[in-house]
């Protein structure tokens, strides 16, 4: 009699932890601002910054700072997308596997690239671009689509609407779509860089599955441009 | 000679009440004449969608390009202006002034007019 209700109450104690709940958004109090990371902003003498930067930094010395998460970096090598584009290509939660594939990835790509530049006649060597970062953001910004398809339910028939997609959505389905084809039609034996590697150096040149899968949703759009009506935003 | 006991409607006829138009009331008002605290709710019209002509010339440019992206770059450039700018004035627009059309929904309406009540009876 006392031992099942001394269980209950534990278990019930323990689910009611005040100001420990798990949720999906943030528990900061709202005054708490974000950290500044870029050194360049602090390496600026104080003449130089402008009114709302001054009194910006008065806020940040009364206010305080949320905890800089991970994955946030001052580092110069550092960048967001590549960063997003490594998480999204994680399973499990082993990023140190992911990172890997992408470091690998990125010399793949400039293996590949400077083997193209030393064969290369003289005039074409400009050409040539070598920098992985680019290719990467380049291909990554050739993948996105400019418009969507959303469904639309109107007197109980589901049409497929032309949307506008934000920025981000675009991001994601171009990454979305990378991962997806890389992981799926590749023969068993090739290793994930060296396929990734190959689909970035295609969609670098705007050739590739992944392009033809964005031009596909693209004349999907045009054929439905007829429905764009029933947007009401 | 004793008070003559006229009919009724000999005294109503003489008192000239008939000729005055005097009617029995032709209003008989089941409720209080006076304007509620509320109106009807009303469905609202769906707004129309934006940037349809931008979109439209995006796709012609399309058909005609073979759906590259590099000679539409102008038109898709148009496109997201258009976009953008739907977006922020999606986003300033106040709750509480009309809309883009000139109405503003019943809910707010009986928001407004139960802030300020008709006032029925004077203490």
């Amino acid at each position: 009699m006392a031992a099942p209700s001394a269980v209950g109450l534990g278990r019930r104690l323990r689910a009611w932890l005040p100001r420990m709940m798990p949720v999906r958004w943030s528990r900061y109090n709202p005054s708490y601002l974000e950290p500044e990371v870029k050194k360049e902003s602090y390496q600026k003498p104080l003449e130089e910054l402008t009114e709302e930067e001054r009194e910006q930094m008065e806020l940040k010395a009364v206010r305080p700072i949320k905890a800089a998460p991970p994955t946030l970096s001052s580092s110069v090598f550092s960048d967001p997308m590549i960063s997003k584009f490594t998480n999204m290509m994680m399973k499990s939660g082993n990023k140190v596997l992911a990172r890997s594939l992408m470091s690998q990835t990125l010399e793949a790509i400039k293996r590949k690239q400077l083997e193209k530049y030393h064969k290369a006649p003289e005039n074409e060597k400009e050409t040539i671009e070598c920098n992985p970062y680019v290719i990467f953001h380049q291909a990554l910004k050739n993948c996105q689509p400019i418009i969507g398809l959303s469904n639309i339910t109107k007197g109980g028939k589901t049409y497929q609407v032309p949307v506008p997609l934000t920025d981000n959505r675009k991001r994601f389905l171009a990454m979305k779509w990378l991962i997806t084809e890389c992981r799926e039609n590749k023969h068993r034996r090739t290793m994930m860089p060296e396929k990734l590697s190959q689909e970035l150096l295609l969609a670098f040149n705007n050739e590739g599955p992944v392009i033809k899968k964005k031009h596909v949703l693209h004349k999907m759009a045009e054929a439905n441009r007829a429905y764009a009506h029933f947007r009401w935003w | 000679m004793a008070a003559p006991a006229y009919p009724a409607w000999v005294t109503r006829w003489v008192s000239g009440q008939w000729r005055n138009k005097k009617r029995p009331p032709a209003l008989r008002p089941p409720r209080p004449l006076a304007l509620a605290d509320k109106v009807a709710n009303r469905r609202e019209q769906p707004t129309e969608a934006t940037c349809i002509t931008e979109m439209s010339v995006m796709m012609a440019c399309w058909k005609q390009n073979d759906f590259n992206d590099a000679p539409c770059a102008e038109e898709i450039r148009m496109f997201y202006d258009c976009v953008a700018k739907a977006e922020k004035e999606r986003k300033n627009q106040n709750e509480d002034t009309l809309s883009s059309r000139g109405n503003l929904p019943s809910s707010k309406v009986n928001k407004l007019l139960r802030r300020f009540p008709q006032i029925t009876r004077y203490v």
